[in-house]
Order: structure tokens, then C-alpha cells, then sequence
């Protein structure tokens, strides 16, 4: 664990994605073929293979008071400069540790111990342990494995590639059956290069649902959403109808809301996952279904490598809803297939090229998305937010709000669609605007103007004006208007009822 | 003594002396000659030799003015003080400022680390009752290089760089980092090229002994080869050139990794002429004060952390509104 660290620090060091991995490749080929799987798992972030270890950021943070004797107000506040609880953990027990080394099969072991302990405070105690014991550096990369994310510039996909140069064939490095793969996305068509040769792409509708994973296997079954959560218990239906099936497999595919043969809106489906439990009142009225766009495993294989129509044709043998596909004739079909997908109550289309892999956790030009976005309001800002990790320096999530008379009711909040260099100097301006501060977020005097896409509107109990904007993101920083020149909540109301039309 | 932390400096009534004040004032000590405590012009300006012929520079004299160079270690008499310059090791020239008055000693630190600097005078840590002290780095998050540490980052950091076939860049403040990196380069025989920013304080360096052999002047059409000692504000310019410039920041904000996104460099080098956490509690340890008063940065932590340790620290805000109310 000692050298991977200092290996993750060269890493994070190089900007260059082929530096990156020959570093990692390099590291792999040193090390004897278990040694190397581990260090592979851990470069993942994945702490144990099919378990999870239950440690949140209050029981870190509470590990870090305990070990270091620093008071929890002081940690919060290193944290916060911080920005991540790894790197925390390794300076503030800087000085204060053992400085053991920590071998790779030994930090396995202590993750399988935290992962086997059931009591909050037997896992306390061994974190308060383990940071004790080892050399700080290590310490921030050990944290950062649970927490899951390196921050080193390194994805899954670079990880695959070192692995391929080392020459190492690792079984099951992109199986993981009950632990969700990394979605393939699709780019929007302005962002998609031409479409020249229009007979090589398949066209599927784009429904308006929430894209899921069904992995099962002999009987059991789960559901993991986009946000990587498991969703397996709102679903009963679903899941009880994947148990059945025989062998393995995971399907990528949409949770619907779904009466007389077609799915309901997104507002629909909302009222579903809005509650905790679901009660056999729900299951009647509102049922969901789960119709399948893609089979990633099957049966003891991942079928990530192999084409889009042998993925496809095995999907249709496996699951009874599929997604209905056509192929594309011309380019100038588009618009009307579009159209038509409208007019049957979904969001769009998605073209799929022939022949294309599944490129796991990628924005792939394999897919392409046509939809148009809702609408676009002009909003201002009234609180900003610390970012996280490169971020954690910058103001750059913003809440936003419309009039409502002469007020301003918050609608929403948007993170992206902004440059560095723009979020950089919208930074120094809500300083100087700050009205008051509470912990990561700082209200701001109601000035800046943005213009936020938004892909619906929905009823929300969070904001005081009732409503939220489904997925906004800024489109632009409107410097040419000023505050009198945003819309209203009239304007986000009728957006609302007309989204409940028929 | 009661000193007053105000808007302009801190003020000391009893000798009508302004330490590092930010306006025009009769009478002011000069700590050292970064532009955040060597401003404007004053009437009559205490300072190290160093420290004034920097000062010049940056803000030449528009009027009659006073300047009282003061060696290391020698006091003066000033209305019924002793004043002492004792060295600060933060920039070349920077200075404590020793006062003992009616029988009580009170230190003003200015800038200061601990660690002996690449270059510059080493701190002597003094005994006194009262300490005013900055916290730039006043969190047990920040932990800094040693001086040689911090050399051999530097010249390895060039040296793989350009055996690599491309252009390493080092991010340093125009006053103090800046020249200590190029010494460095210098010293171990690399190619440099320095902005002018940088190289104007050259000769100050040079006249205290430092050597800068084979230094050239930054141009940017002739990057290759050769490692650039430039100020933080130049990283967009190597950022977009179409030669492969690796950027590496040498400060003490680099000691955290979202220095990375701050910076623009890839290369963290975490080395500062300010003192890191443990260098502060080291040196107001040292001083055996009974009561300190924070200025800069994480004032109110660290005078807490120091209240745990049984010192009676104040933030300087908090403790000028505090006396306030007392008088």
C-alpha cells in the first residue's frame, strides 16, 4: 500500500493520460500476479470484491478526532480547506503515527474486518487503529479507496488500459455481477460528428424514466440507478420478475411508469419514488416497468466487448421488454422519427451504431441522443456553494431563483455548463456579494443572470415556490442582463401544467 | 507596550511607531519589503539595509524621507525603547522587531519561518513577554519541505523534465521565491531563463553573496532547454504554448492537492518562506510569551490551539475589540 501511494502521487502529478498509465502499467508489472490483482481493486476503489464496508464521511471524520486528538471543529475545518477526507486524515496525522509499513494484503484484511464488523463503534475502533499505525501518506490513500473516489486523474477505463500493458489478464475486472457497471452515455447530436453513412445506425425511442441496471442471478435480483444507488426496494415488480429469469445477467434499461401498454411522464414515475415504502395501493395504481435497451453479462460472461446487434439479440432472448428498434434509412429521417417518438409521449431518440461496443462509464459518439431541451429560463442567483475536490476553492454550485412579486423564489440548483475560467471569476464577484455565510455556502445579493436549460419542471416540497427544474444546467452567464430582466414564477407554473396535459 | 491592531497596521501609542503599516504614516517599522507590509511613503522608515534597498525600488521616494537602516543583532535607541532587527528568514532582508520599553519585550515577527530559507538569513528565536506573530499557515494541515528537501525537488523536478525533451516551468512570487528557485537552478548548473519580474531583484541577492551563474532573461520564443522561473500569473501563457511545459508551484499552499486546480501546475512543491503549522508552535513556544496576539490567516484557530497549550493567544481583531471595551 506504501508504493501504491507513492505511485498515486506520481500519478496525480502528470497531466499527460499516457503518462498516467504507463506509470501504472509499469507499477502492475512489478508486482507478483495476486499483489497485482489487489492493487488493481484498490486502484478502483474498491475496498472488498462484493461487500460493502458501510463507512461514511462522520465516522472518518470521527476516526480523524480520535487518532489525531484534534478537535472535531478543527478537523471540520481542515476538511473544508482541504477538500477531500483522505488527504485530511494523512496530514493531520502527520507526525502522529507509527509510520508502519502497510502491505497491500494487509490493508485488504483490515477493509474485509470493516466491512465484517456490524457495530459503528468496532469500526471506529479500527480506523482509530490503523490510523494510528501507518505512514500519513499511505493513510490518505487508504481513506481515499473507502471513500471512493482518488482524485489522481485516473478513470476505470485508464486503470483497464494499464492492465492491458502489463500484460496481465485479471478475470473478472469488468464483471461484477451485483455491483453496477459505469453506464454508457450518449452524446447530443450538436456535439456528434456528421452522420454520413446513415445505414450504419440503429434508432431507438429515448423514454423518459430512470435508467437502471437489473443485475441477476438464480432467484435473487437488484436495481442500481445512474447515481450508482441501489434502488432494488422500490421496485418490487421489477425485481421479482429479473429473479425469475434463468442463470445470470445484467440488464441496462429504463424504469417506467406504465399503464395500458405505454409509459407515463417522468411526474408520474415521480410520485412513485417520492415515498419511502411502497404500498400495494401504489403497485396498483401506479405500476413501473422495465424495459431493456442493452444485456452487459450473461451467464458467467461480460458481453461489454462484443457488438451492439449480438448484445441485442441476446437481450431479446433474455428479457420480454424490449425497446423497440429500427434502422435508419437516411439522416433526413431524424426529424420525423423524432416526432413520431414524441407524439408517442417520450423524450426523443438515441441512435446506436452498428458494430459498437459498450464502452462502460463513457460519453461515447457510438450513441447519439436527440432531444430538445424543455425550456430555458433566465434566473439569478442567490446562494453559491464550495465545490469539491479540484473544485473545493471555488464557489461553482449554484442555487438560483425567479420572481415571485417582489421577491425571488429558489427554483433550482445547477453545478455544470460553465467554464473554469468563468467559474474562477464568478467566484470573486458573490465574494464581494456575500450577505451571509453558512458553512459551504454563502448567500449572495440577488446580481448575477443565468440562463439555465432544464429537461421539466416538477413539484417540490424543498423549495418554498413549489416547484424545481428537472436537470438544469447553465446555458450561459447572461452579463448583458440584470436582475429586472429574469423571468417569473408565472412562467414556471404554466411550464408545470403543461407538462400535466395529456 | 499596548499595541493597536488597526485598519492601516498596528500602532504602538507609547512610541507613536506604525509596524507595517499599509498608509502613509510619520514614523514606520518595515518588516520586510513584500508590498502587503513595505507600502506607501513615510516620513521616517526603520528597516534592515536589505529591506530599504528593496523598498527603494518598489516605492522610490517621491519626498523628503527618513530611512534608518538597521543591522542585525545591534540595537538603537528610539524615545526611550530599544529597538532590535532580529533576522526572519522569510525574504532576504526580513526582520523581527525587538522593542523593549519600561521593562517589558515585545517582538513583532513580520513574515516568518522557522526553517532555514534556500536564501536569506536564518530566524533567531528570541525570548520576549508579548509576541505579535502571523498565521498564514496556521492550520496542522500545512507541513513544508526543508530547505534541501526542497532543492532537490526543484533541480530533479528540472532536470526529468528536460531529459524528457520538454520545458519545466516554476510558479514563484516576484519578491523572494522566485530568486531562491533560480539560485537553486543555478547553483546545479541548469539552463534558466528568468522573467523580469524576477531578475530586476537580482543584484540585491548578488550583493548578499548569493550566485546566479548563467541566468538569461525569459523570452518566450526560446523556451526549450531551458527552465523558466516565472511568477504565478504567467501559467495561462505556458498553459496554452504549443511546446509540452510541465508547470511546477513552489509555495506552501502547494502542501494541499487542490493546489493542483488553483495553480494550473502538475507538479506540487510544497516549500514557503512562511512557517508551516508546527514551525509556528515551535517558535511562540520559544519565545516563552506569555501573551500573543495572530495576525494574517487562520488567526482564530490556531490562538485557540495555543489556548489548549495554556498560552493566551488572541485572533488581533477579536483582541483590539476586546481592549476597547477594558478602556
Amino acid at each position: 500500500m506504501d508504493r501504491l501511494s507513492d505511485l498515486a502521487e506520481r500519478v496525480a502529478s502528470t497531466n499527460s493520460r499516457n503518462r498516467k498509465i504507463a506509470l501504472v502499467a509499469g507499477y502492475l508489472r512489478s508486482l507478483p500476479p495476486d499483489q497485482a490483482a489487489l492493487a488493481v481493486q484498490f486502484l478502483r476503489t474498491i475496498p472488498v470484491e462484493g461487500a460493502k464496508l458501510s463507512v461514511g464521511g462522520t465516522l472518518l471524520r470521527d476516526a480523524i478526532v480520535q487518532a489525531s486528538g484534534w478537535d472535531l471543529e478543527l478537523v471540520r475545518l481542515c476538511a473544508r480547506e482541504v477538500g477531500d477526507t483522505g488527504e485530511t486524515a494523512g496530514h493531520l496525522m502527520f507526525g502522529r503515527t507509527e509510520g508502519r509499513a502497510l502491505q497491500l494484503s494487509e490493508a485488504a484484511s483490515i477493509y474485509q474486518r470493516l466491512a465484517m464488523a456490524r457495530r459503528t463503534a468496532l469500526k471506529l475502533a479500527i480506523l482509530v487503529e490503523t490510523f494510528k499505525r501507518y505512514r500519513p501518506l499511505t493513510l490518505r490513500y487508504f481513506v481515499k479507496v473507502i471513500s471512493g473516489n482518488l482524485r489522481i486523474g485516473l478513470q476505470d477505463k485508464m486503470v483497464r488500459e494499464a492492465v492491458e500493458a502489463a500484460g496481465l489478464s485479471l478475470p473478472g475486472l469488468d464483471a461484477r455481477l451485483f455491483d453496477p457497471f459505469e453506464f454508457m452515455l450518449a452524446k447530443p447530436l450538436e456535439q456528434a460528428p456528421e452522420i454520413a453513412n446513415a445505414q450504419d445506425w440503429r434508432v431507438e425511442d429515448k423514454y423518459d424514466g430512470i435508467r437502471a441496471q437489473g443485475h441477476f442471478r438464480h432467484g435473487e435480483a437488484r436495481i442500481f440507478t445512474r447515481g450508482m444507488n441501489d434502488a432494488t426496494a422500490s421496485f418490487p415488480e421489477i425485481v421479482s420478475e429479473l429473479a425469475a429469469l434463468p442463470g445470470d445477467g445484467v440488464i441496462d434499461g429504463e424504469v417506467l411508469a406504465w399503464r395500458d401498454g405505454r409509459a407515463l411522464s417522468f411526474q408520474m414515475l415521480q410520485q412513485r419514488i417520492a415515498r419511502k415504502t411502497v404500498t400495494a395501493k401504489m403497485l396498483a395504481e401506479l405500476p413501473v416497468r422495465f424495459i431493456g435497451y442493452d444485456l452487459l453479462w450473461r451467464d458467467g460472461e461480460s458481453l461489454t466487448h462484443h457488438p451492439l446487434e449480438e448484445r441485442r439479440k441476446r437481450l431479446e432472448q433474455s428479457w420480454p421488454l424490449v425497446s423497440p428498434q429500427s434502422r435508419l434509412a437516411s439522416s433526413g429521417d431524424i426529424e420525423t422519427l423524432f416526432s413520431e417518438a414524441r407524439a408517442r409521449g417520450n423524450e426523443g431518440l438515441i441512435l446506436k451504431r452498428a458494430g459498437s461496443l459498450y464502452e462502460t462509464g463513457k460519453r461515447s459518439g457510438a450513441w447519439i441522443k436527440v432531444k430538445r431541451p424543455y425550456g430555458s429560463l433566465d434566473v439569478v442567483v442567490t446562494a453559491a456553494e464550495q465545490g469539491h475536490g479540484r473544485r473545493a476553492t471555488v464557489l461553482s454550485d449554484y442555487t438560483f431563483a425567479v420572481r415571485d412579486g417582489d421577491t425571488f423564489v429558489n427554483v433550482g440548483k445547477a453545478y455544470s455548463g460553465l467554464t473554469d475560467a468563468e467559474i474562477r471569476e464568478l467566484t470573486r464577484i458573490f465574494r464581494t456579494l456575500t450577505t451571509g455565510r453558512y458553512g459551504r455556502v454563502s448567500l449572495v445579493k440577488p446580481e448575477v443572470v443565468l440562463e439555465v436549460a432544464f429537461d421539466g419542471v416538477q413539484k417540490s416540497p424543498r423549495h418554498k415556490s413549489g416547484y424545481a427544474l428537472r436537470f438544469p444546467r447553465i446555458l450561459q452567464w447572461r452579463k448583458d442582463k440584470t436582475v429586472d430582466g429574469i423571468d417569473g414564477i408565472e412562467q414556471v407554473r404554466a411550464l408545470y401544467e403543461a407538462s400535466l396535459a395529456p | 507596550m499596548q499595541p493597536e491592531f488597526l485598519e492601516t497596521g498596528i500602532y504602538l501609542p507609547e512610541l507613536e511607531l506604525w509596524l507595517d503599516p499599509r498608509s502613509n504614516v510619520a514614523t514606520a517599522w518595515v518588516s520586510h519589503a513584500h508590498s502587503d507590509h513595505a507600502r506607501g511613503v513615510h516620513g521616517t522608515v526603520f528597516g534592515t539595509r536589505e529591506t530599504l534597498a528593496i523598498y527603494e525600488i518598489r516605492w522610490p521616494s517621491e519626498g523628503p524621507r527618513v530611512l534608518q537602516a538597521m543591522e542585525f543583532g545591534q540595537p538603537i535607541e528610539f524615545r526611550g525603547a530599544r529597538l532590535t532587527a532580529l533576522p526572519a528568514g522569510h525574504i532576504l532582508g526580513a526582520a523581527q522587531l525587538r522593542i523593549e520599553f519600561q521593562g517589558e519585550t515585545l517582538i513583532y515577527t513580520g513574515d516568518i519561518k522557522l526553517r532555514p530559507p534556500l536564501a536569506g538569513q536564518t530566524t533567531e528565536v528570541a525570548l520576549c513577554d508579548r509576541l505579535i506573530v502571523e498565521s498564514t499557515f496556521g492550520l496542522p494541515v500545512y507541513h513544508f519541505l526543508d530547505r534541501e528537501e526542497a532543492r532537490s525537488r526543484i533541480v530533479t523536478f528540472a532536470r526529468e523534465t528536460l531529459a524528457d525533451g520538454a520545458v519545466p516551468v516554476f510558479l514563484g512570487y516576484a519578491l523572494g521565491r522566485g530568486q531562491e528557485i533560480a539560485h537553486a537552478l543555478c547553483e546545479a548548473g541548469i539552463r534558466t531563463a528568468i522573467h523580469g519580474a524576477i531578475a530586476k531583484y537580482i543584484p540585491e541577492y548578488e550583493r548578499a553573496g548569493y550566485r546566479f551563474d548563467g541566468w538569461r532573461p525569459y523570452e518566450s520564443r526560446s523556451l526549450e532547454g531551458t527552465a523558466q522561473v516565472v511568477t504565478p500569473g504567467m501559467r495561462t501563457l505556458f498553459e496554452a504554448s504549443s511546446k509540452d511545459c510541465r508547470i511546477a508551484y513552489v509555495s506552501g499552499w502547494a502542501a494541499l492537492a487542490n493546489a493542483r486546480a488553483r495553480s494550473g501546475a502538475s507538479e506540487l512543491i510544497p516549500y514557503s518562506d512562511h512557517a508551516d503549522f508546527e514551525e509556528l508552535i515551535e517558535l511562540v513556544e520559544g519565545t516563552g510569551a506569555r501573551r500573543v496576539d495572530l495576525v494574517h490567516g487562520y488567526t482564530e484557530p490556531l490562538a485557540k490551539i495555543l489556548r489548549d497549550r495554556g498560552i493566551d493567544a488572541r485572533a488581533a481583531h477579536a483582541a483590539a475589540a476586546r481592549e476597547v471595551e477594558d478602556a
